[in-house]
């Protein structure tokens, strides 16, 4: 963290370098989170490969960010604000691995839907829009996460509610749908596989958002339904 | 300025010169005595000066300098004097830093300052909007960091000067920016961005335009080459088809014809920014002649009608203004069915402005086609406008032909109404009192 003195500037090097490392996972992520929803809306067969190939980056940052972590709290045994930045971001690093796995599940559920000869995908733009706004509330978080700002990481949390309101209304509109033409359910279902993975992208934003929380204000807000200062009538 | 050691030996003298004086006069142990409290109290004041030189040290600000008397005063006054100078130096460069920023902060482009790890510096506001970051508040973040594309992370390692990098901030997709990453002392990057956006759609306008030039070519010659293979193939043809055949060419080629002529119109127009000839127009004699040629145009299947107001004259190019009110009368023709009604009408308001309108009981024309009318080879439907034989760059070559003039066109339409097409001149341009008009009608 750039604020706190170290007897070791290696020590404050190997913090920041690991920080550095997850915003970059999430970058990644992030691309591959739109590359995913615009393989579904534009059924091009070269994003959608592009990001099944891709996915294994993902897992290697995964496994090199860890491998960090490790060796920082072995060698260095972190105490305070350093330790709470190694646990987040450790945890903050699974979220972000699942959330490769959903972009990867997304563009191979596309692959399927438009392999099968559907060339228009029911209540396609509904999932688009959501799952951009999924993948904006990723690109805010890990704005958060590299400023250490509370305030973005409490608005990304209230956001998470309104992904999932859009998700029950993509599901609601499904079911109308496949009662009204049988002939759709395939397809409907892999839909609703989509927004399912669009709306785990929003839960593990919200994960780590909790995550920027805990790091600054070493305060653990998980489970506890909303941010310690939330405006009433929020949580319904 | 006297010297401090000229002021302190005048002092010993003294002491001394009273001290001998009291011996003299009292005995030699009186003497003494007076001479060592004369040093005593030299002594005494020297360290108080001492003392108070040391407490102003402890936080030396010019305004709270002690000013003593004597010798002391002048050492304090070299002080002061260095101080002010030093002051005023640091001044002077933080006037010149302040105006070096000033200077980056205006720089059309982005510019950012990142250390030898990448650390934010300093950016100015166009690099702050192309970034995504927050000025002041950024500063040693990591630029890669808030900008978080694996791509721009490997072009900063391997930052050269001639490498550039087109991205697309995902906080603002309609935008393209190139960037270029200048090393500068020690290990630090200066990244200048570009916004080149507007370099990109002019290169597709220019691209989609030879694309549309060649399809509007293509068509014609196509149906030329086609009869001309035909008869190749079978030289021998009954004189009634070979006719049939041979004029469908001619009225292919007068198509082809006619394109090109527009076109070299176009490329003459945007060649200058105002007529090479400002001459006196006579809009009454160009009105009749323009409105006989949409009478034949016409063959009949409509009522023109022409109403011309006096004092009709502005300065401008005739042939230019010809064409593009020609292009309009003709566009009202082609676009009313049987019967309708075409309206030219030229009049000056009260603002003296030239004011040439083009009315007709046509088709009409959608609102959200309006803005595009004067694109070339924009159609509102392809298929009608090719039939009844437009080349798609009239309402282009007219827009051109108002540029030069500093005119403006106001188009008002509803579908299936009609449409009127005006065209407005700048006041300055209408000939008021024509004298030489009045002449030609007496």
């Amino acid at each position: 963290m750039p604020n706190s003195e170290h007897t070791s500037k290696q020590f404050d090097a190997d913090l920041e370098d690991i920080r550095s490392r997850v915003l970059q996972m999430g970058g990644l992520v992030e691309l591959q989170l739109t590359a995913a929803i615009e393989g579904l809306t534009t059924g091009s067969e070269e994003i959608i490969a592009r990001v099944i190939e891709t996915e294994h980056r993902v897992n290697d940052y995964e496994k090199e960010i860890d491998d960090a972590c490790v060796h920082v709290v072995a060698r260095r045994q972190p105490a305070a604000s350093d330790l709470r930045m190694i646990m987040a971001v450790s945890k903050i690093v699974t979220d972000l691995e699942r959330m490769g796995d959903e972009a990867e599940k997304i563009a191979r559920m596309a692959r399927s839907i438009y392999g099968r000869g559907a060339l228009t995908i029911p209540r396609s733009i509904d999932v688009r829009q959501t799952g951009t706004k999924a993948a904006l509330m990723l690109r805010r978080v890990l704005d958060a996460l590299a400023r250490l700002d509370t305030t973005e990481a409490e608005k990304v949390i209230a956001e998470g509610k309104l992904i999932d309101t859009e998700f029950r209304g993509i599901m609601r509109q499904l079911i109308t749908f496949m009662m009204e033409d049988p002939r759709t359910i395939t397809t409907a279902l892999d839909i609703v596989w989509i927004a399912k993975s669009i709306e785990r992208v929003g839960d593990h934003a919200e994960n780590i958002a909790e995550q920027v929380i805990y790091i600054v204000d070493g305060i653990d807000i998980r489970h506890t339904g909303s941010p310690p200062v939330t405006p009433a009538g929020e949580n319904i | 300025m006297m010297p401090v050691w000229f002021s302190l030996s005048l002092k010993f003298l003294f002491i001394g010169f009273v001290a001998v004086s009291v011996g003299l006069w009292l005995g030699a142990t009186a003497g003494w005595a007076v001479a060592c409290l004369g040093l005593a109290l030299l002594h005494a004041v020297h360290v108080y000066q001492l003392a108070r030189l040391q407490r102003w040290l402890q936080s030396p600000k010019v305004e709270y300098l002690p000013d003593p008397w004597g010798a002391w005063g002048e050492v304090f006054a070299g002080i002061y004097r260095a101080l002010r100078y030093e002051a005023r130096k640091h001044d002077a460069v933080d006037k010149e830093l302040e105006l070096f920023t000033q200077a980056a902060q205006a720089l059309p482009d982005g510019i950012a300052m990142l250390d030898s790890g990448d650390q934010l510096l300093w950016c100015n506001d166009t690099a702050a909007a192309h970034l995504g970051l927050q000025t002041g508040r950024d500063y040693g973040l990591r630029l890669t960091n808030i900008v978080r594309v694996p791509r721009l992370a490997a072009f900063l390692q391997s930052a050269s000067p001639e490498e550039t990098l087109d991205y697309r901030p995902a906080h603002n997709a309609g935008q393209l920016l190139s960037f270029k990453a200048i090393p500068f002392s020690d290990g630090r990057k200066l990244l200048v961005s570009f916004d080149i956006t507007k370099i990109e759609r002019a290169d597709t306008t220019r691209r989609d335009f030879i694309a549309n030039v060649s399809h509007e070519l293509r068509t014609p010659l196509t149906v030329i080459h086609g009869f001309l293979e035909h008869m190749s193939d079978a030289p021998v043809m009954p004189a009634e088809q070979a006719r049939r055949h041979i004029a469908l060419m001619v009225q292919q080629s007068d198509r082809m014809l006619k394109l090109v002529d527009d076109l070299l119109m176009l490329s003459r127009l945007e060649g200058g920014d105002s007529p090479q000839r400002e001459e006196r127009v006579d809009i009454a004699v160009l009105l009749q002649g323009l409105a006989e040629d949409t009478r034949a145009l016409s063959a009949g299947r409509h009522t023109i009608e022409l109403t011309v107001d006096d004092g009709a004259a502005i300065t401008g190019s005739t042939d230019e203004l010809r064409s593009a009110f020609g292009n309009l009368a003709s566009n009202a023709v082609r676009y009313t069915p049987q019967g309708g009604t075409v309206a030219l009408q030229w009049r000056i308001d009260e603002q003296h402005r030239g004011l040439f309108s083009v009315r007709d009981t046509g088709i009409g024309i959608a609102a959200e086609h309006i803005p595009r009318l004067t694109e070339r080879f924009y159609r509102v439907d392809r298929g009608r406008s090719r039939e009844t034989g437009g080349t798609g760059l009239g309402l282009a070559i007219v827009k051109h032909v108002l540029l030069r003039h500093q005119a403006t066109l106001e188009i008002q339409s509803e579908p299936g109404e009609g449409s009127e097409f005006r065209i407005v001149f700048p006041p300055w341009r209408s000939v008021l009192e024509a004298p030489l008009a009045q002449a030609d009608a007496a």
